[in-house]
């Protein structure tokens, strides 16, 4: 059992991952914008993530699959330092953005944290009003005029086909929004300060079918402007918005190519069982 | 082929197991029922006691604008009653910054280490140490050292009940906080001391006050602390450097003097306190009902 | 291929009937053929009849198979092994049916021709033994299909090379035999039509292969030249 499992790795590893000439002619330019190299990570003394190698390209949308416990959340959120907040987690390894490793940086975490945005599972919103939820995230970097803040507030929550639902009632609260309101208006929030990277975790789980649909048909827009990295234990969801899909169990990564291939022709049995529910 | 049906008569209301656990039920009810009645009981004598005897006083406008009277003469409460309110509000000004603070610590930075774990308990423990320990303590280094017994001191005195009881609530409304909403706003690159006041006091704002309330309507009935520390003062004062009057202390005083009129204005006071505690948990609960 | 079950059991099972529904289909489709090509050199008359009807049963498969495929993809949303082998087996059933239509039209050509008491199809053997080819390149595609095995495919494809040739010189002695004698000129139009229908036969066996191979690689190999095929398959 060990042998096959750390053979599986070793081909992973050592599989060029997605730098291929055929590959990058295919899916249009292929341009890194997170390279992660040798990502181990530990939850106090388990070892959640074993040597991650992979590269997220620019402006597309890269899905991480697989099982329950599998690690893909844990590895979505080392990339904004999500787990810089509880001492029992640490991170070794490199995962380097434009040229800085976010790891080992010496700059203020928040300033990362402003440039990859993330939306969770559960639509969290602040305890304020609509306007002020979006420009919350606004005010902590920029010092907007009136005018100026009320058009970004209302650029974010277009974007996040909200706009006609709330503009009348900017002022209501947040929290009194339906769920699938409320997680746009997360996403809305996420985008307004204009990060370079938006980081879903799961986020239409919590969702009834036609929010999710408008939530998937926002992240095909949003990925012309953005990079955006999508957590789904929905398979069919991740072979419907993402353009590359990474296939993790107990913490490797197993498969990651253009999702047609995966779900298609996977070069890997274990994925293949798993997309097909050979699973056990 | 159908499932086997169920035996005729198992769920039936003439089940003998059925009805004896009915009986059951049915005796426990009645006790809990006695249980109430008898707590309900006590409750409604002293309340019924307290408006009784105290009523009279309390429906003479003469209470509230006359201070307290020699032995034998007429007079009201008023500069008790003002002496009260300067000290609680005092004590509350004092005590509630440094209980929130302490307690955002513990919720928001104390998650690993000792020092949170201990505070905690010692915490607990001040949070239940009677007050007349509070009071002998102000009193040996605050009171001794000067010389003279002053309303600084009262307040101060109430000031250390009233921290525990905050640190207390605050702790604990702050732990209500889901997680999610805070890594919510660290996602957004929020620095943490931001994320604690824009964010998390503004999630468990009423959670807050409400401890402060309760605290307030704990030490306005504080008797023990300020008799070692306030005293007492016959006349109208607002020199927090001197004895001040206090509601308390005067019922101590006067309810256990043989003269009438001072007795009955000992019950007024009395009903006086109980009322502004019932008032006061009366908007605790109306505010902390309103989060949702 | 692939030893481990679905979860789901009811998939399974889904999946199992519809692949053994196209093992027989193609077993009739089989029998269609060798029936059709025996009735041509013989000439029986119930025989000839009785391919005819059982074309309906033929085309009675290929509605209910290819709703069976339409129940699995709305229900299972397939993916990868899966995906590839409904979609396959949709068109599989597409060739498979055309086969049993060509076995009918045989037929129908065989009964005109004996009914003008020709004995032309005797003197034409190449045309028999073309159509026996035909029934073993069928034969083994849906061997392939079964055992899911991709080089076995890729013999079938080889096979289709020689049906053309077979093809290619029986019409050339039939034109030979209708420039000589042009009183031969209407059976032997109808004997290329034959030929005509084995050709098609072996192509749409051809097809099946293919399928087949891409099941088993994933790979599309349709429109691709045999030499191409080989490098493929061997690179894997």
């Amino acid at each position: 059992m060990n042998a096959t499992d750390s053979n599986t790795a070793a081909r992973a590893a050592s599989r060029p991952m997605l730098h291929t000439a055929v590959r990058a002619a295919e899916q249009g330019e292929f341009k890194p914008k997170l390279k992660i190299n040798g990502l181990n990570f530990y939850y106090g003394s388990f070892h959640a993530l074993k040597n991650i190698t992979m590269e997220i390209p620019e402006r597309k949308v890269t899905a991480f699959i697989g099982p329950s416990g599998c690690g893909k959340s844990t590895l979505l959120r080392t990339f904004n330092r999500m787990y810089s907040l509880y001492p029992e987690q640490r991170a070794e390894g490199e995962i380097v953005m434009d040229g800085e490793d976010l790891l080992t940086t010496r700059r203020d975490v928040s300033l990362i944290r402003a440039k990859i945005g993330m939306v969770f599972q559960k639509p969290t919103p602040f305890p304020m009003s609509i306007y002020d939820n979006i420009a919350f995230g606004v005010r902590l970097f920029e010092d907007l005029s009136r005018r100026e803040m009320d058009d970004r507030v209302e650029w974010a929550l277009a974007r996040a086909a909200l706009w006609n639902e709330v503009k009348d009632k900017l002022a209501q609260s947040g929290q009194s929004l339906s769920g699938g309101q409320q997680q746009r208006l997360c996403i809305a929030r996420g985008i307004a300060i204009k990060p370079e990277v938006l980081l879903l975790d799961e986020p239409c789980s919590a969702l009834d079918p036609i929010s999710t649909a408008k939530v998937e048909e926002l992240i095909h827009e949003l990925k012309t402007d953005y990079t955006v990295v999508i957590v789904t234990h929905n398979m069919q969801q991740a072979a419907r918005v993402s353009d590359y899909t990474a296939y993790m169990y107990l913490g490797e990564l197993i498969e990651y190519d253009v999702t047609d291939t995966i779900f298609i022709k996977p070069k890997e049995a274990q994925t293949e069982d798993y997309i097909t529910g050979r699973f056990g | 082929m159908s499932a086997v049906p169920a035996p005729v008569g198992v769920i039936d209301s003439r089940n003998p197991l059925y009805r004896s656990r009915r009986r059951v039920n049915y005796f426990l009810l009645a006790i809990s029922a006695l249980a109430l009645s008898f707590g309900l009981f006590w409750l409604i004598w002293i309340l019924g006691t307290l408006l009784y005897e105290g009523g009279n006083a309390l429906a003479r406008a003469t209470l509230y604008y006359q201070m307290t009277p020699p032995p034998g003469s007429d007079g009201g409460l008023a500069n008790a009653i003002a002496g009260s309110l300067i000290m609680v509000v005092v004590g509350t000004i004092l005590g509630a910054p440094v209980g929130i603070l302490a307690g955002t610590y513990l919720a928001e930075y104390g998650r690993k280490g000792w020092l949170a774990g201990a505070t905690r308990f010692l915490n607990d423990v001040l949070l239940s140490a009677p007050s007349i320990v509070i009071g002998l303590f102000v009193y040996s280094i605050y009171v001794a050292r000067v010389g003279h017994f002053s309303a600084w001191a009262g307040a101060i005195a109430l000031s250390l009940i009233v921290i525990p009881v905050v640190v207390r609530t605050t702790d604990d409304m702050l732990k209500l906080v889901p997680n999610s909403l805070r890594e919510a706003a660290m996602a957004l690159g929020c620095p943490v001391w931001k994320m604690i006041t824009l964010i998390t006091y503004r999630a468990a704002r009423t959670g807050i006050l409400t401890g402060i309330l309760l605290a307030v309507a704990r030490i306005s009935g504080e008797t023990a602390p300020l008799l070692f520390t306030a005293l007492n003062n016959q006349f109208w004062s607002t020199n927090m450097n001197a004895p001040m009057a206090n509601l308390p202390v005067v019922i101590f005083q006067f309810a256990m003097s043989p003269y009438e009129d001072w007795r009955r204005l000992a019950w007024g006071g009395a009903a006086l306190i109980t009322l502004a505690v019932l008032v006061l948990n009366i908007i605790a609960r109306a505010l902390f009902r309103k989060t949702d | 291929m692939v030893t481990t079950e679905h979860i789901s059991k009811q998939f399974d099972t889904d999946l199992d009937t519809t692949r053994t529904r196209v093992l027989q289909m193609g077993g009739l489709v089989e029998s269609q053929i060798l029936a059709a090509i025996k009735a041509f050199a013989a000439g029986e008359a119930a025989v000839i009849e009785q391919v005819i009807e059982n074309d309906a049963r033929v085309n009675g498969y290929e509605v209910a198979i290819d709703g069976a495929c339409n129940h699995i993809v709305v229900k299972r949303q397939p993916a990868a092994n899966d995906l590839r082998l409904v979609m396959a087996i949709s068109k599989i059933v597409t060739d498979l049916e055309r086969m049993g239509d060509e076995a009918k039209k045989i037929a129908g050509m065989a009964k005109r021709i004996h009914n003008s008491h020709s004995s032309l199809a005797q003197k034409f053997p190449s045309i028999r033994h073309a159509g026996e080819i035909a029934v073993r390149m069928l034969r083994h595609a849906l061997d392939a299909f079964a055992r899911l095995d991709a080089a076995s495919a890729a013999e079938v494809l080889k096979a289709d090379s020689d049906i053309d040739n077979e093809f290619k010189s029986v019409l050339r002695q039939l034109i030979t035999y209708m420039m000589e004698d042009p009183r031969t000129i209407t059976p032997a139009v109808e004997m290329v039509w034959v030929a005509k229908a084995i050709e098609r036969i072996g192509d749409h066996s051809k097809n099946v292969a293919e399928q087949v191979i891409y099941i088993v690689k994933g790979t599309d190999v349709r429109h691709t030249s045999f030499a191409d095929i080989e490098r493929e398959l061997a690179q894997e």
